[in-house]
């Protein structure tokens, strides 16, 4: 043992490692650059509380004042909540203001996610919280009010950190999953109280008409839910419900994927179906079609190495096997340990998201780093990561070369057009410390192309579409989804970076399955997509 | 897991509850026996083991072995009729000693002792383990402090707070004191051959193996670490028919062909780190069950925890020793590259040569001690992971479950013939060393 204590410090003594050997290969992607722009911003929240916050602190970024750029929910956590709303311009620096009375300025908030629950065309939050959980109605102008009781949602009284929404086929109403972590009240022994996840679906069958929502049906078992994501995983036209879990408290758990059909119970994939018996900190779910075959890549946050999913078999008409092969190892993406700072301990992983930063036609992915609180035996100094898809699909670590490598202790993250500049900007919570901004000022970022579906009457956003683009002889697949990430999400244009090219060609398979026909619009451009309909430009008015 | 050990803790905080709810009409349950408290605080060190980074098998082993022996020279002395193990342990002693003619209360003895062992044995541990940890302390001194003289609180809870700490001194020089990033290395240079181990898992931590020097810590009973190094496996051969090739193909068809209850045995023995207790912690829970059996009295359940920690300790420091003498292949690196690129074992392949089986070693020498204390043919039933989902099973003697703990490793794909068969005699021979202390006056 004293040999390794020796290797040890000998390590210690080297200077902060930079692109590590272990690190994918060439070739570099274009390098993205950020700035920080935290102490102008106006942003002041920290995500505060002692164990019961060790997890928790997402984000929700969203337009509630219906002037595009998008406003954002920051938690804290034993302390109030906050709302700010963006008062950028077009490619200034970030500037927010905190809203007052909207309404949603609640204490116990791990987290919150923006959805349309009553397609009203004014965005709702669905708050979680240490306590009970809250859907807030939006009143317009970043205003909201309780609508528990309007919409018979009972909100529990567990501790609930992850969340995900879908409009089930013939439902004019959503269906909500909220995953709940550890009984609260079981303080001495908290391992294996993991508490029932809910799911709250319409109090109307498919078919009819719904305003409220069914008492909360238990999906059971359950194993300490961190991330949610309602998926089309084999494009079979229902989504399925994933959940990641996480391993330090459940007893007999595993990674989850439920079958969620319409009118029918829930009901668990199982390993008969290729569903593989993982066991991981499961915190942060990140989906994206990474290899252009029309179904989604899932990254997994979890401690020391993260996982980045592919299918084994591609599905045929919507069947096949759901199993997966970690390709983390192979794609560069382990993200196991810092790669600056001279800490050597394995990481810790929360919020996870893929966006592409450099526009170079390539989803790049983030994650949020932090030690839980004080674990000797991860890193202390853990800096988020950027891992930038180089043009062979493999991931490259850039978040120091990119200006967002923070030290403290960060949980939940929004990357998210703030300026509507055309590149993604980014935001991230930290434990006992204030949220940090930057801007993303990438010099050579390549052309954009940003899109909003609205489609008429229920789930306006269209929650359960595709957006495809055609380049470089390969279609681009992206999901409209609501949920994943960590105790946090976002509603409004999902941004496509598009290279070098200056024409976008591009179609939306909306959730119903009806494909638009594809259609050509500038880059650079915000467009409104509605069903069947030419898509129309949008420019923000300052 | 481990239903007895959670009882045990509701039926302490159900105990508690009465206690402090006393009001005007005060009503006191009965005081906890000293193994009682014991039994407690197990239940929360093999939670802390499941809960706590760093601990790999071979670490919670040392922490069990040290936890063991803490307990038993707490209470060791002539109203025990246990002998100090000083002299007997490899470089134990000067061993803190009551005051003659002094009162002592040895439930509080034992539980100043385990609070101060666990709490710098589990130091490492996250915030829930820490939380835990304090209000596992707080409402257990409240409880076996209650209605005692103070004098003889203060007396007894300085005693086993002495006693953890000379024991947790003698500790610091064994050489496992420290283990960092988990216990893999970040340098270390594999042997090259076909018959050497290579990584077998995509975790980029696991690319070196778990704690090479671990065979090179001192061990507890057996003189040193190599005293019970097995003769070399198979040779190494690539060839149809040899002898490497058969204890191959008989992993490759039986992993092929296993029965429900082959898969069972696999998943029951798995005793994955940070899922479980690990296998050393599966023995000390079976030690528990069968105590709480026979209601077994405070002697016999200091002697058990000892004896079985250092059996599984210096399990692990010689089944290490040979490890990494022969740095052997696993068989999924070996089946894939000569028999089959296809195939997938039931278990996940840990992260360290093969040869011997460790859970193989570390149930054999849990079986002799256990053995040697209950009987030879002492049935009893294991209900470790219930709380997980696997049902109890029964065997009709300590052996029997030792030998279908090294079976499982078969059936689980991680482990060739010889690793099993062999790591059961070095168990024993390990065994033999504990199984030598003296423990009764």
């Amino acid at each position: 043992m004293k040999r390794q204590i020796l290797v040890f410090a000998t390590l210690l003594l080297l200077p902060a490692a930079h692109a590590p050997a272990e690190d994918a290969p060439v070739p570099l992607p274009v390098k993205p650059h950020f700035v920080e722009e935290t102490a102008s911003a106006g942003l002041s929240t920290r995500y505060e509380g002692d164990w019961e916050y060790m997890v928790g602190g997402g984000v929700s970024a969203f337009d509630c004042d219906d002037d595009g750029y998008p406003d954002m929910l920051l938690p804290g956590g034993k302390d109030k909540a906050a709302l700010y709303r963006n008062v950028s311009t077009r490619g200034g620096a970030l500037r927010f203001e905190p809203v007052k009375e909207s309404g949603v300025e609640v204490d116990s908030l791990l987290g919150s996610y923006p959805i349309d629950i009553d397609s009203d065309g004014i965005t709702d939050l669905v708050l979680l919280r240490l306590g009970e959980n809250i859907v807030m109605r939006g009143k317009g102008a970043c205003h909201f009010e309780r609508a528990n009781e309007a919409w018979n949602f009972k909100g529990g009284a567990e501790w609930s950190a992850s969340f995900a929404a879908t409009w089930e086929r013939g439902s004019d109403w959503p269906t909500l999953a909220v995953g709940n972590y550890i009984d609260p009240k079981a303080d001495m022994l908290p391992w294996g109280s993991c508490t029932d996840n809910w799911l709250h679906r319409p109090d109307q069958p498919p078919g009819h008409t719904s305003r409220r929502f069914a008492d909360p049906l238990p999906l059971k078992p359950s194993y300490c839910a961190l991330s949610m994501l309602f998926t089309d995983w084999n494009r079979s036209g229902t989504p399925s419900l994933r959940v990641s879990n996480d391993r330090e408290y459940y007893k007999g758990g595993r990674e989850q994927m439920w079958h969620v059909e319409p009118g029918k119970p829930p009901v668990l994939y199982s390993e008969a179906e290729g569903w593989k018996y993982l066991r991981i900190w499961g915190m942060g779910i990140a989906s994206y079609d990474l290899d252009f075959d029309g179904y989604p890549e899932y990254f997994l946050t979890s401690m020391a190495d993260n996982k980045l999913q592919t299918l084994v078999e591609t599905p045929k008409d919507g069947k096949g096997p759901a199993a997966y092969k970690d390709v983390a190892f192979a794609k560069g993406a382990t993200a196991h340990r810092p790669y600056t700072g001279g800490d050597w301990h394995p990481s810790t992983a929360w919020h996870t998201e893929f966006q592409d930063v450099n526009n170079d036609g390539r989803a790049d992915l983030f994650i949020a780093k932090g030690n839980v609180a004080e674990m000797p035996d991860f890193a202390a100094k853990d800096p988020n990561n950027l891992l930038v898809q180089n043009e062979k699909g493999n991931f490259v670590e850039m978040g120091l070369e990119a200006g967002i490598a923070s030290m403290k202790v960060s949980r939940g993250a929004a990357l998210a057009d703030f300026n509507l500049d055309g590149k993604v900007d980014l935001v991230v919570t930290n434990r006992w410390s204030d949220a940090e901004i930057w801007r993303n000022d990438t010099p050579d970022a390549g052309h954009f192309a940003a899109f909003r579906l609205r489609q008429p009457g229920a789930n306006r956003d269209g929650i359960g579409s595709w957006i495809e683009i055609r380049k470089d002889g390969h279609v681009m697949h992206r999901e409209i989804t609501i949920g994943g990430g960590h105790a946090g999400g976002q509603l409004g244009f999902t941004h496509f970076g598009v290279g070098k090219d200056e024409k976008v060609e591009f179609r939306v398979i909306w959730p119903d399955g009806k494909a638009d026909a594809w259609q050509t619009v500038d880059a650079d451009g915000f467009y409104t997509v509605a069903p069947g309909k030419a898509a129309e430009t949008w420019a923000p008015s300052r | 897991m481990l239903k007895s050990l959670k009882s045990a803790v509701s039926a302490f905080l159900f105990a508690l509850l009465v206690v402090v709810s006393a009001g005007a009409h005060e009503v006191r349950a009965e005081r906890m026996a000293p193994q009682k408290v014991l039994h407690t605080w197990y239940g929360l060190v093999l939670e802390l083991v499941r809960h706590t980074p760093n601990y790999s098998p071979p670490v919670a082993s040392r922490s069990f072995a040290y936890l063991g022996v803490t307990v038993y020279q707490a209470v060791a002395g002539p109203h025990t009729g246990l002998t100090s193990l000083e002299g007997q342990l490899n470089e134990l002693k000067d061993l803190p000693k009551r005051e003659e003619g002094a009162v002592y209360d040895d439930a509080i003895v034992l539980n100043a002792a385990m609070t101060v062992a666990t709490k710098e044995l589990f130091n490492r541990t996250g915030p829930t383990g820490q939380h835990a940890f304090s209000r596992m302390s707080e409402k257990m001194h409240a409880a076996v402090s209650d209605g005692v003289d103070p004098a003889v609180t203060e007396r007894s809870a300085r005693f086993g707070e002495a006693m953890a700490k000379a024991i947790l001194a003698w500790a610091a020089s064994d050489g496992g004191a420290t283990v960092e990033n988990m216990g893999f290395p970040l340098e270390y240079k594999l042997k090259t051959g076909p018959a050497y181990w290579v990584p077998t898992s995509l975790i980029r931590q696991q690319q070196l193996p778990l704690l090479p020097d671990w065979g090179r810590n001192r061990p507890f009973a057996m003189p040193k670490g190599s005293a019970c190094r097995l003769p070399a496996p198979p040779d190494y051969s690539e060839e149809k028919g040899s002898a490497f090739y058969r204890e191959a193909e008989e992993v490759y068809t039986t992993v092929k062909g296993l029965t429900p209850e082959q898969k069972a045995i696999a998943r029951f023995w798995s005793d994955d780190p940070m899922l479980s207790p690990t296998p050393p912690g599966h023995w000390i829970s079976i030690g528990w069950q069968v105590l709480d059996a026979e209601q077994a009295d405070l002697p016999k359940t200091v002697d058990v925890m000892a004896r079985l920690g250092v059996a599984v300790a210096d399990a692990f420091i010689g089944c290490w020793d040979t490890k990494f003498e022969f740095n052997l292949i696993r068989p999924i690196s070996y089946i894939k590259r000569v028999i089959d690129p296809k195939w997938e074992p039931l278990l996940i392949t840990p992260p360290f040569p093969e040869y011997p089986s460790g859970h193989s070693t570390q149930s054999g020498a849990a079986a002799v001690v256990l053995a040697s204390i209950f009987g030879e043919k002492h049935a009893f039933s294991d209900a470790t992971h219930e709380a997980d989902g696997l049902a109890a099973r029964r065997y009709d003697s300590f052996w029997q479950a030792a030998e279908e703990a090294a079976e499982s490793r078969l059936y689980g794909g991680i482990h060739f013939r010889s690793a099993i068969v062999r790591g059961l005699e070095q168990g024993k021979c390990i065994g033999a060393h504990v199984v030598a202390l003296k423990t009764r006056m």
